[in-house]
C-alpha cells in the first residue's frame, strides 16, 4: 500500500531529514539513501525483498552454493586440480559407483538402517508424544516437554560418548548387571548393531518428538471421547481418530529422522563396529583418502543426497499427500 | 499481514548488517594474517599448553592450535585454501612429505632462522626422512612406529603378530585398517611399503590382496576399526579390546598413566615414522611461525613435555635426561626391537596408496 501523505510530503522537498553527526550524517544525507528509504517507504513489495533478501542469500551462499560447488567437484578429473592445470571434466566418478559393488552394499545398508532407526523412532517416540500431549494435564504439559528437551542441550558429540560411557564392557549397563548378580562378564555391547541404532536413535529422536507433540496436541479432545461414546476401544480410537488426524506429524517426523539418519556420520563412526560401515563413512574415507578421492567422494555424496531427498519426496508425496509442511 | 515499517534507523541497521555480511570475507582472511598471531594445525596433545602459556607470555604472539588427526585432512584442507592458506605451521610425517611438496604446500625451511637447530639430537639433524632435493623440509619433533598393544591382565606374552587372529580374543581386538594390512602384509612375508614393488604392480597387487582377504576372513577377530589414537586409549581403558595394533604414542601414554598395557615390537618387525613441524608455503604469518619453531627447539623439557603428552619419543637432545624412570620405560624398548623397526619410505607412495585405499574399502564393505 502506498503511502501518499509521505510521498506528497517528499514530492513537495518537506520531508524532514535529521541531522546526524559523522560519517551517520553523511549516509543520511546523500541522495543514495534518500532514493532508497524513499522506495522502502513506498512500496511494500520493496520491503519485503529487503527483508527476505538477508536470508535468502544467507541460504543460497551458505547452504545451496556448498551443495552446487560439491556438484560441480563430483564431475570432476582432479580435485583439488593441478597447480597448472585446468578444470578437466567427467562422468567416471558416477560410474565407478555403479561399476563397483565395493561401494553399493554400504550405500543399501544405509538407506535400510535409516528406514529401521526411522520406524524405530517413530515406534518409541509415539507413545511418549501422546503422553505428553494428551495425559499430561496442561499446566505440567511445557515442563514434560522441557525435561525431555534437556539433553538434546549437550552437543552431539557428547550424547554419543554418553551412550559409550553406558554401553561398554565397563560401562554403567555392564557394571551394574555384574553388581546385581545377573552376569559374570561382560556383554558386549558396544561397536554392535544394536548400539549403533540405540545411540542414533536416542541422537535423533528430538526431531520425531516434536512434530508428533505439535500433531497429537492439536487432535480435539472431544473427537477421542466422541468416538469411545458410539463403542469404539482403545485400539480402533487410533486407528480410526488419533493415527489419521496426527498424520501430519508423522511425516514431517520420519522425513526428519530419515534424512538425518541416512547422512549421520560421527555416531556410526564412534559407535558401529567392523560390520556396520555405512555409505556416510565411506565418503569421509574416499575424502581423507591418501590419493585425494574428492571427485568420487563427492560424486558419492550427491548420489546419496539425491536419493535420500527422492525417497523422502516419494514418502511424503504417497503417505502425507500434499498438506505436509516439514515445520 | 501486518504492514512493516521502515524507519530510517532500522533502514540503516538493515544495510549496515549487510554491508557486513558482504564484507565478510576482507575480514576473515586479515585476521588469521595477523604478526602477532601463529596458527598450527597439529594432533591433539604434541604441544603442551605450557608452553604455549610461557610462549605467548614471553612474545606476546598468539598460539591458535587446530587440531588434526590424519595427514590426508591436513593435506585437503591446505590443498582446498590454494594460495591462501589459514595455517602457518603443518604436522607431517616424513614419509608424506613429498606428496606435500609436490603439490606445492610446503615451503623448505630456512634452517639459519633457528638458533636453536643444534638441540636437535644428532640422529635427528638433517633426518634423510625430512630431505628432499637437498632441502629440509621440516623441524622433527616426535618419533614413534606401530606397535603390538595388549593388556597383560587379560592376555599372555607374544613375539608374534598371529596373536591379533588368535581365536582367544575374537571380538577383542582393533586396529587401523590401513595400517595394519601393511603390517599384515609384513606378517605374511611380503613388503607392506611397497618399496620392493616398484614397477612391479602386478606383485604389489598380489601381496595387497592375500593381506586383504586374510583381513576379510579373520574380521570377527575385530571389535572395532579404529581412527584415532584417543579411540584406542579409550577401548584399553573400557576393557573393550585386550589386543591392538597400536600407534607408539597412545600406547605409552597408558604405561605412564598406570595402565596394565604392553607395547612390543613383533619378530616379524614393523614401521616407524617421524612427526615434524613443517612450514605453509605462503603462510599468513611465516615470521611468527619461525619464532615459534625456535622456541620450541629451545630445551629438553619442552621436548620432555611434548613426549609425556604424546607418548612418543622426542627428536631434542637431552629429553632423556628430563623423563623419570618410569615414563624412559614407557618410551624405551628392548635394542632388539628396535632393530625391528623400519621407517616408511616415501618410495613408490602412490601405488601404495591407491591399493591400500582400494582395499580399505573393500575389508569395510566385506
Amino acid at each position: 500500500m502506498v503511502d501518499t501523505t509521505t510521498m506528497q510530503a517528499r514530492s513537495a522537498g518537506s520531508l524532514r531529514v535529521p541531522r546526524y553527526a559523522g560519517w551517520i550524517g553523511k549516509a543520511v544525507g546523500s541522495g543514495l539513501y534518500r532514493h532508497t528509504v524513499g522506495r522502502l517507504a513506498d512500496s511494500r513489495r520493496a520491503r519485503l525483498a529487503l527483508l527476505a533478501g538477508v536470508p535468502l542469500f544467507w541460504i543460497a551462499a551458505l547452504h545451496i552454493g556448498p551443495i552446487f560447488q560439491m556438484g560441480r567437484i563430483s564431475f570432476m578429473t582432479d580435485y583439488p586440480q593441478a597447480p597448472d592445470g585446468g578444470p578437466a571434466y567427467t562422468l567416471a566418478n558416477y560410474e565407478l559407483f555403479f561399476s563397483d559393488q565395493l561401494y553399493f552394499m554400504p550405500f543399501i545398508r544405509s538407506l535400510i538402517f535409516a528406514a529401521v532407526v526411522t520406524i524405530s523412532t517413530l515406534v518409541i517416540v509415539y507413545p511418549v508424544a501422546y503422553y505428553v500431549a494428551k495425559i499430561v494435564q496442561p499446566k505440567n504439559r511445557m515442563r514434560a516437554l522441557l525435561l525431555l528437551l534437556i539433553p538434546f542441550w549437550a552437543g552431539e558429540l557428547i550424547r554419543t560418548f554418553s551412550v559409550i560411557m553406558l554401553l561398554a564392557n565397563r560401562g554403567a549397563v555392564n557394571v551394574a548387571l555384574r553388581e546385581l548378580g545377573f552376569i559374570d562378564r561382560p556383554i558386549p555391547m558396544l561397536y554392535t548393531s544394536f548400539s549403533l541404532s540405540f545411540g542414533v536413535i536416542y541422537l535423533l529422536a528430538l526431531y520425531m518428538l516434536l512434530p508428533l507433540y505439535s500433531a497429537i496436541e492439536k487432535i480435539p479432545t472431544p473427537l477421542i471421547h466422541a468416538a469411545a461414546d458410539l463403542g469404539a476401544g482403545p485400539l480402533q480410537r487410533f486407528r480410526r481418530v488419533i493415527l489419521p488426524l496426527s498424520k501430519d506429524g508423522i511425516v514431517s517426523g520420519c522425513s526428519l529422522v530419515y534424512l538425518t539418519s541416512v547422512g549421520v556420520f560421527a555416531a556410526p563412526l564412534l559407535l558401529g563396529g567392523p560390520n556396520t560401515v555405512i555409505f556416510p563413512e565411506v565418503i569421509a574415507t574416499l575424502f581423507h583418502s591418501s590419493n585425494d578421492k574428492w571427485p568420487e567422494g563427492a560424486a558419492f555424496a550427491m548420489l546419496l543426497l539425491a536419493v535420500s531427498l527422492s525417497t523422502v519426496g516419494l514418502f511424503m508425496r504417497v503417505i502425507g499427500g500434499r498438506s505436509v509442511r516439514l515445520m | 499481514m501486518k504492514d512493516f515499517t521502515a524507519t530510517r534507523r532500522s533502514t540503516l541497521k538493515l544495510l549496515a548488517a549487510g554491508t557486513g555480511v558482504l564484507a565478510a570475507p576482507a575480514i576473515i582472511r586479515p585476521a588469521f594474517a595477523q604478526s602477532k598471531v601463529v596458527n598450527i594445525t597439529t594432533y591433539d596433545k604434541f604441544v603442551p599448553q605450557s608452553f604455549i602459556d610461557q610462549f605467548q607470555k614471553d612474545t606476546g604472539i598468539e598460539v591458535r592450535i587446530r587440531l588434526t588427526d590424519d595427514q590426508g585432512k591436513q593435506y585437503n584442507v591446505l590443498s582446498a585454501e590454494g594460495e591462501t592458506p589459514t595455517t602457518d605451521i603443518v604436522t607431517v610425517t616424513g614419509h608424506r612429505l613429498p606428496q606435500f611438496i609436490g603439490s606445492k604446500l610446503l615451503t623448505p625451511l630456512d634452517t639459519g632462522r633457528l638458533k636453536n637447530w643444534d638441540k636437535l639430537a644428532s640422529a635427528y639433524k638433517g633426518a634423510p626422512q625430512l630431505t628432499v632435493d637437498g632441502s629440509v623440509y621440516g623441524v622433527p619433533l616426535l618419533a614413534g612406529f606401530e606397535g603390538l598393544a595388549r593388556n597383560t591382565d587379560y592376555t599372555k606374552a607374544s613375539d608374534s603378530w598371529a596373536i591379533m587372529f588368535d581365536q582367544e580374543y575374537k571380538g577383542l581386538t582393533s586396529y587401523i585398517i590401513s595400517d595394519f594390512l601393511q603390517i599384515t602384509m609384513r606378517y605374511q612375508g611380503n613388503d607392506g611399503d611397497f618399496v620392493a614393488y616398484e614397477g612391479k604392480p602386478e606383485e604389489a597387487q598380489a601381496a595387497t590382496n592375500k593381506a586383504r582377504d586374510y583381513l576379510i576372513q579373520n574380521k570377527d577377530m575385530v571389535r572395532k576399526y579404529y581412527d584415532a589414537g584417543s579411540e584406542v586409549q579409550q577401548m584399553f581403558v573400557n576393557e573393550d579390546i585386550y589386543v591392538a595394533h597400536s600407534w607408539s604414542g597412545p600406547a605409552s601414554k597408558l604405561i605412564m598413566d598406570g595402565h596394565p598395557i604392553e607395547i612390543s615390537v613383533p619378530k616379524e618387525g614393523t614401521y616407524g615414522f617421524l612427526y615434524s613441524f613443517n612450514v605453509v608455503q605462503n603462510g599468513p604469518n611465516t615470521d611468527a611461525a619461525y619464532t615459534f619453531l625456535d622456541a620450541i627447539l629451545s630445551s629438553p623439557e619442552i621436548g620432555a613435555a611434548m613426549s609425556r603428552q604424546s607418548g612418543f619419543a622426542s627428536a631434542f637432545d637431552g629429553v632423556d635426561k628430563v623423563l623419570n624412570d618410569k615414563e624412559r620405560a614407557a618410551m624405551t624398548l628392548p635394542q632388539e626391537q628396535t632393530e625391528r623397526i623400519q621407517f616408511f619410505s616415501s618410495v613408490n607412495r602412490d601405488m601404495k596408496n591407491e591399493m591400500v585405499d582400494k582395499a580399505v574399502a573393500e575389508i569395510k564393505a566385506a
